[in-house]
């Protein structure tokens, strides 16, 4: 039956390098008509700042990449940083706690969040966008009831302590170290320790043995569960991380920042190569996916479109990248 | 089979290439009416790609198709089905909550004004199902059917359209036990006898053999032989497919292994609320067969090892009484299980070297963090020893053949180094010339010392492999043979439906 599995492209031709690195070509092409439309694209500090932008994306998309090759789906990453992001924000202000106490008391909520979600999935057999859907919801509305729905700090809020949020924050999100900013740096090295933990841990192989066939993951020993429950636990620790690198940069927060974060997550990881249905997978390529996705963006801005239909543009992009994808192993595989 | 006639389908010539491999090179065959035709090949052979071009899912590169003597082309599946040539695949294409009626109708409902007519569908289902002698309720939906029943329903869909000249049947016996094979060549002999020709796909000689009025050989994407097949048998054929002399060992058989250390001992032993009263004992260095038709109870006894099935009774391992609870607690236990169906174990998108260290992460690694060069080392070592036939261990094992999927499932419990290894069917679906390496590999390993637990349902096998052989039947062990030379393939089998 299975003779003719044979790989019809290979390497030489334009088609194939078109359909493999697809992502890649995609934003050098992107790249190429905003340098043209706009002369201010291809300057220093506009990549600068789209790095800078894309920081946050990047770091929640690292955790949905590890997460979707378990077969999985994390929708609930944006209000996860928004809850750890607002419990640091509120430690630090309000309660008066050095930087170092209140990023771990977001990051210990936002990780405990994440574990639930494992949780809830391994051990309630409930589909993975389900109850993640209701995170989503139900944690927004933790991250809402803290904050009384206001920003912090805030200086409508007369019986609390309107503090300033500490230095160390400010520059985690918009610091600069050697002229690159630094909410940079600590992205791609989140990258880095994803690429890490997928190809040189134990985890990490469970992480893809799981997601491509789960009954032989289970079948060769692999406690399947645990692996869910962890990875969830995971993507938690790094919404939490994201959350306080969003709060640095805009010097404050809000219970609904990060609102959307799912869909760009999605789409950096989806642009980027990764199978949504599970098994197979890397980080770097949702990189390229998240920086696409930054000069889109930034390019829109350049060019004056409404940030509105930036919205339509990522949710359209999901959809044709999906379908490119499909018709794409089709035609590789007879 | 009428000689003289005319053939209903030529091939002529008919080539295809794919980038880097000429799939058929220049072949021809033909199928008279009402003859079974037997289209055999190893894996790679080129007979799905043929039966491809023919049902018009892919193009033909050169050469003709000729029906009824008119050259045809097809561009796609519903060209070919107009034309009369209906095939019927592996993975089967039915609607589990339709009915028999329903599906056998599936888009193409008799209306009567807007309304679709259930009468006539449910009577003309029922003339169908009689006719070849199915004895089944045309309302009866699909999904509650055996998957031999099911594999009938599709058939009968197939020849059901008026027009049907030829049936393509890909592999259809692979996934059923031996009675439900007869009972599919009953029904294959009725449609000969409408006049339709069938093309009959297959790897296994012996059923070939049986069934077809001719057989055509293919070999590494070239016609080998066309004959009758009342003039072959299964050696002449096995050489027709690999090209190679047959090398048949006899039995295997390598002395009484009693005396040896019991590892493995079951008492009152029952699984998964169907095995029941299993009590026996499995020696060092003996390959114990587990005997028995599909449904008989031997995968379930397995899986209640391999912690799959809840089950009770006495397990004693290696002089331990353990019940598994869970594959991961089996596997620490001691226990290797090889699955019926590899689809089950292998993770496809997973290169070569990691399936092969899937059950062993907590070995080549310290602290969770994994040694790569220990890794390729040890996956090296074992295509090597096994002969897996992959370009490098970075190749996702999706790519292998059947027969190489197999042994890096192997290797994957032979770096763990069970007490006992359970493998489960291990040569169902793979190629011929495999089939007798694995074969071959199981003895060796027994050799030297590793106990295995062979459950297979084709006597052949059984004798060959086997150091004892249990049979079992409903869920119970109906006997087991100390001596397999005195044993042959009948008893087996009379023992194992129930005849004796």
């Amino acid at each position: 039956m299975s003779q003719n599995r044979v790989l019809v492209w290979r390497g030489g031709d334009l088609v194939s390098l078109l359909l493999k690195g697809g992502s890649l070509v995609g934003l050098i092409a992107l790249s190429a008509v905003f340098a043209v439309l706009s002369p201010y694209f291809f300057t220093l500090s506009n990549w600068l700042n789209i790095f800078r932008q894309v920081a946050v994306v990047l770091i929640a998309a690292s955790a949905q990449t590890m997460v979707i090759i378990t077969a999985g789906i994390d929708l609930s990453v944006g209000s996860v940083l928004a809850l750890g992001g607002c419990l640091a924000a509120v430690a630090m202000s309000y309660w008066g706690w050095p930087f170092a106490s209140g990023a771990l008391l977001g990051l210990f909520f936002a990780t405990l969040a994440g574990l639930a979600n494992g949780a809830i999935i391994a051990k309630g057999k409930i589909p993975d966008f389900i109850a993640t859907l209701g995170m989503l919801g139900a944690v927004r509305g933790i991250a809402l009831l803290i904050t009384g729905g206001l920003p912090v700090p805030s200086h409508f809020t007369a019986t609390k302590l309107a503090g300033y949020l500490p230095e160390s924050i400010v520059w985690l999100g918009s610091g600069h170290l050697g002229g690159i900013p630094v909410p940079m740096i600590f992205a791609l090295l989140v990258v880095g320790v994803t690429w890490f933990i997928l190809n040189r841990t134990t985890f990490g192989r469970s992480l893809y043995a799981v997601g491509g066939n789960r009954e032989a993951a289970r079948a060769a020993g692999i406690d399947v569960d645990r692996v869910k429950i962890f990875v969830y636990g995971v993507s938690g620790l790094y919404c939490g991380f994201a959350g306080l690198v969003l709060v640095g940069r805009m010097n404050s927060a809000n219970a609904l920042m990060a609102e959307g974060l799912e869909l760009q997550t999605i789409a950096a990881v989806v642009i980027g190569g990764t199978n949504l249905f599970g098994g197979k997978g890397s980080v770097f390529g949702t990189l390229i996916g998240a920086i696409l996705m930054g000069v889109l963006s930034n390019g829109l801005n350049l060019l004056n479109v409404e940030p509105f239909w930036q919205r339509v543009v990522n949710g359209l992009l999901i959809v044709a990248v999906v379908v490119f994808d499909q018709w794409r192993r089709r035609i590789v595989r007879d | 089979m009428v000689v003289s006639a005319s053939p209903i389908l030529s091939i002529r010539n008919v080539s295809k290439s794919f980038p880097g491999v000429k799939a058929l090179d220049r072949v021809s065959m033909d199928v008279l009416p009402g003859e079974v035709h037997a289209l055999l090949g190893e894996n790679g052979a080129g007979k799905s790609t043929l039966m491809k071009i023919i049902s018009g899912i892919i193009p033909k590169d050169s050469g003709e198709i000729l029906l009824d003597g008119k050259p045809v082309h097809f561009s796609s599946p519903r060209d070919a089905l107009k034309a009369g040539i209906a095939l019927v695949q592996q993975e089967l294409s039915l609607v589990p909550y339709l009915s028999i009626a329903e599906n056998v109708f599936l888009g193409r409902w008799p209306k009567k004004g807007i309304q679709v007519d259930w009468e006539t569908i449910v009577s003309e289902t029922r003339r169908l199902l009689e006719r070849f002698g199915i004895q089944e309720d045309p309302r009866t939906p699909v999904g509650s059917l055996s998957v031999a029943e099911q594999q009938m329903v599709e058939i009968l869909k197939a020849v059901s359209r008026p027009n049907v000249r030829i049936l393509l049947l890909d592999e259809p016996t692979s996934a059923l036990s031996e009675e439900e094979v007869n009972r599919l060549f009953e029904l294959i002999s009725e449609i000969k006898k409408t006049g339709i020709g069938i093309i009959f796909i297959s790897h296994k000689l012996n059923e070939a053999l049986r069934i077809a009025d001719r057989v055509t050989v293919l070999r590494d994407g070239q016609k080998v032989v066309t004959e009758e097949a009342s003039r072959l048998d299964e050696r002449m054929l096995f050489e027709y497919l690999t090209g190679k002399p047959v090398a048949f060992s006899e039995t295997t058989y390598e002395g009484d292994h009693t005396g040896a250390n019991v590892v493995l001992s079951l008492e009152n032993f029952s699984a998964g609320g169907f095995v029941r009263d299993v009590t026996l004992r499995i020696h060092e260095g003996e390959v114990f067969v587990l005997f028995g038709l599909v449904g008989s109870g031997r995968s379930t006894l397995a899986r209640g090892l391999f912690g799959l099935e809840r089950i009770e009774g006495k397990v004693i391992l290696g002089g331990q009484v353990i019940k598994p609870r869970n594959p991961k607690e089996a596997i620490t236990l001691g226990i290797g299980y090889l699955p019926e169906d590899r689809r089950n174990a292998l993770v496809y998108e997973l290169p070569v070297f990691a399936n092969i260290t899937l059950a062993i992460l907590s070995l080549v690694s310290r602290r969770g963090i994994l040694r790569i060069r220990e890794e390729m080392h040890l996956a090296n070592d074992f295509v090597r020893s096994l002969r897996i036939k992959t370009p490098h261990v970075f190749r996702e094992v999706l790519y292998l053949s059947g027969g190489n999927q197999q042994k890096v499932l192997l290797a994957r419990w032979l770096a763990r180094k069970p007490r006992i290894l359970i493998m489960d069917e291990p040569t169902r679906g793979i190629d011929v010339g495999a089939k007798f390496e694995i074969r071959e590999m199981v003895r060796d390993l027994a050799r030297q010392g590793l106990t295995i637990l062979y459950i297979t349902s084709e006597p052949i096998e059984a004798l060959e492999v086997a150091d004892r052989i249990a049979v079992m039947r409903n869920g119970r062990i109906a006997r087991i043979f100390e001596y397999p030379k005195d044993v042959d393939k009948t008893m087996l089998l009379a023992i194992a439906s129930g005849v004796s």
